[in-house]
């Protein structure tokens, strides 16, 4: 089924917001997401392409919803979650 | 949860952080070398890398030549490259010209020469960006403020695969007395996604 | 170990892309989704995207970069858009073939 991420020619989005001189990272934490999803990926833990494909089997609302790093954050989770390393629990998950 | 300040970022923080504590416990992750390391990758990729390479395309055609045909290849005459990633990815230059011009994006997600380039602007990972571009390309450069002539044609390229793609701008008019650095400085982010002129 | 797939087409060949709408990950975009354009170049071979996120063994095969109208994409614009394809998401088209099948 075609994924919320795919939306080229979608209507309906806003105008497109510059920020002037804007920084790689707004925040550590988002810093440190880029980080932990390259060592991740490095290690081989999953590749690029499971990556994005977490991504977009997020919830279409909530994926329209986070920020660049959160999806990150999200993709990350989820498949550490399905992939055995990390209990529910420790994730806080649901 | 009290306090406007805190919310859902703080939470975010909270939880990477706990994240990094678990996956360190696992001997998934060595915190001090991460910072280094990403560190060290961020500070070789910015958008410099692509003014010094447009610079050096409009100064000497043979470079220019060879950049596009097979930019990979091109790149280590200025001491630069596409490694450093965790792979190196094939990089595309697609020169503007009086008749056509060039536009990057990635629909479907964010692809784009970071490890030459540093991190995308924000607008580029946008549904705004990414929806639109491919649609109307013309009203999205108008909202940045670049109108083009009608004549000249659009080609916006979607990075759907492995390949990562920058523009050749054109060198304005009016430059023939500036040498390579001063070229340089004259090309912006926005000119090597195709958001702008130069 | 298996024969690499030999590439099918070459610059200037007239393709269609397909019209599935896999329940998995792809790399072929909703927009191109059934569409004719022409072969620009082939630039590499990797493995299929598809294959790759649902941990499916998957042998290098090529990618090419394919041009379109945005006419036969959208039905209007006067620009060109052009999308990195794998060769599975390909099929031959004839000249003066439909720019879009009906979905």
């Amino acid at each position: 089924m075609s994924r919320i991420n795919d939306v080229g020619g979608l209507q309906g989005f806003a105008a497109i917001e510059q920020e002037q001189d804007e920084p790689a990272f707004h925040s550590d934490w988002e810093a440190h997401v880029f980080a932990i999803n390259r060592a991740l990926l490095g290690r081989g833990v999953y590749n690029l392409d499971e990556f994005r494909d977490a991504i977009e089997r997020m919830p279409p609302r909530e994926y329209l919803a986070a920020s660049y790093y959160e999806k990150w954050f999200r993709a990350i989770t989820t498949l550490l979650g399905e992939k055995g390393v990390l209990t529910k629990e420790e994730l806080h998950l649901d | 949860m009290s306090g406007d300040h805190s919310g859902p970022q703080a939470s975010l923080a909270a939880q990477v952080r706990h994240l990094e504590s678990l996956l360190e416990q696992r001997g998934l992750l060595d915190a001090e070398s991460l910072d280094r390391d990403l560190a060290a990758y961020l500070t070789r990729a910015s958008p410099d890398n692509g003014a010094r390479v447009v610079a050096r395309a409009w100064l000497d055609n043979g470079f220019r030549d060879r950049l596009l045909a097979d930019a990979n290849a091109a790149l280590p005459e200025l001491g630069l490259s596409m490694g450093g990633g965790l792979q190196e990815q094939r990089l595309k230059v697609v020169a503007n010209s009086g008749q056509e011009h060039n536009v990057i994006v990635c629909t479907l997600c964010s692809c784009y020469p970071i490890a030459l380039l540093g991190p995308s602007p924000t607008w580029y990972k946008s549904e705004a960006y990414r929806s639109r571009v491919v649609r109307d390309p013309r009203a999205v450069l108008s909202e940045f403020g670049y109108d083009l002539p009608s004549e000249v044609t659009i080609h916006v390229w979607d990075a759907s695969a492995e390949s990562r793609y920058m523009v050749l701008p054109a060198r304005p008019g009016g430059t023939d007395d500036l040498d390579e650095q001063s070229l340089a400085a004259l090309v912006t982010r926005n000119g090597l996604i195709g958001v702008a002129p130069v | 170990m298996t024969e690499p797939i030999a590439p099918v087409f070459a610059p200037g060949d007239l393709v269609r892309t397909r019209l599935a709408d896999p329940p998995h990950h792809t790399r072929l975009p909703r927009y191109a989704r059934g569409a004719v354009g022409t072969i620009v170049e082939m630039h590499g071979r990797y493995p299929l995207p598809d294959n790759r996120a649902r941990r499916v063994p998957a042998e290098p095969e090529p990618v090419y970069t394919v041009r379109f109208a945005a006419k036969d994409l959208f039905g209007e614009g006067s620009h060109m858009v052009t999308v990195d394809l794998w060769h599975s998401y390909l099929q031959p088209a004839q000249p003066g073939a439909a720019s879009k099948e009906p979905s």
